[in-house]
């Protein structure tokens, strides 16, 4: 039996990897605005993202104001979707052991 | 295996209502379409100014309106490709947005400027306006025909203009109501202002409908943006008390 990727595992970085993947790009307000985290939480996150080669960060300035984009990479997108067809795996498994699929 | 419910809600509608929210933020179209307005106006004025100057045989006033006519031309493909309005449109949008954060659907909606083929059909669908504005000048067509004349041309480039922007699903309320309109009028509906109001005729639903579309678009991008907060932060806040508070045994 696979196990699911430790990474995306977790409830925050699984949210924030779904948010990007449904977009072209977003910044570090949208996601602390939508997912409510803190800017200390958010900013680990998405190192630990960034780091697993799942999120590519590309820093910019908006004239004098500094501006950081994320982008789901397609690794990250593969990893997504690879997550979610174990855990649909996982759920179809009855109590038995025996896979209901 | 750890088997730990993230309480996450059905991912494909994490991803929908990004994608809803990130589309239906049209604020920025507004702007793009208040300075579309503006020169419009200012055609519409010049040629009324013209019919009245033809109308009295002022050859000096026809001459010069028909001069701004053409001014009024340049300064519209000015404004369409000038940094100046990409500036100013995203300025417009940092201002509205900028507390939710930057968000784009899609490569196409996120660069700064028209690619050059929508400019030339934006002026085109212009060039078009005018010759509307110099037959009715010349008493070719009547003023209360202008707007189905000008559904015409502007139905299809709003389509286009919708699609390529990926403005969202409630901006094809703006030609739909703009094209019903012109049918309604050809039909004998009683939905015109008589004279001396004959301009608004065409100034209302060219501005009305487009802002109708941009404010509920907007209004509906309010509405996306709470079902996302309240999907993706579904189980989440739990989670991350239960995490603060382990965190804080560990720490005693």
């Amino acid at each position: 039996m696979s196990e699911l990727d430790r990474i995306i595992h977790e409830p925050a970085r699984l949210r924030i990897l779904t948010i990007l993947a449904g977009v072209e790009a977003t910044d570090f307000n949208f996601l602390l605005n939508t997912l409510g985290l803190t800017k200390g939480n958010l900013s680990s996150h998405i190192d630990r993202l960034e780091k697993a080669g799942y999120v590519k960060v590309e820093k910019s300035f908006n004239g004098r104001v500094p501006h950081t984009e994320f982008q789901i990479t397609p690794q990250g997108r593969e990893a997504l979707e690879n997550y979610w067809k174990e855990l649909d795996r996982i759920r179809n498994i009855n109590p038995q052991g025996e896979d209901n699929t | 295996m750890q088997k730990k419910d993230n309480h996450i809600a059905d991912p494909q509608e994490i991803i929908q209502w990004t994608r809803r929210y990130a589309r239906s933020r049209t604020i920025y179209f507004l702007v793009q379409w208040c300075l579309i307005v503006f020169v419009i106006c200012i055609i519409g004025l010049v040629a009324s100014l013209t019919q009245q100057a033809y109308v009295a045989g002022n050859k000096a006033l026809f001459y010069t309106s028909v001069v701004f006519l053409v001014i009024a031309f340049f300064f519209f493909m000015w404004i369409s490709v000038s940094q100046w309005t990409a500036e100013l449109v995203w300025q417009v949008t940092q201002w509205f947005y900028g507390k939710e954060g930057f968000v784009s659907p899609d490569e196409k909606k996120r660069s700064k400027t028209l690619p050059r083929w929508v400019i030339a059909l934006i002026g085109l669908m212009l060039v078009y306006h005018i010759l509307a504005a110099l037959l009715i000048s010349f008493r070719y067509l009547s003023l209360q025909y202008l707007q189905p004349f000008s559904a015409v041309a502007l139905v299809p480039v709003l389509c286009i203009l919708i699609y390529y922007q990926d403005l969202g699903f409630w901006a094809w309320l703006w030609p739909i109501l703009y094209g019903l309109h012109a049918i309604l009028l050809l039909y004998g509906f009683p939905i015109s202002f008589p004279a001396p109001w004959h301009l608004l005729n065409i100034m209302i639903p060219i501005f009305g409908y487009g802002f109708i579309a941009i404010l509920v678009g907007h209004i509906y991008s309010r509405y996306a943006l709470w079902r996302l907060k309240s999907i993706t932060r579904q189980g989440l806040e739990e989670y991350l008390d239960k995490e603060q508070c382990e965190g804080q045994k560990d720490t005693r």
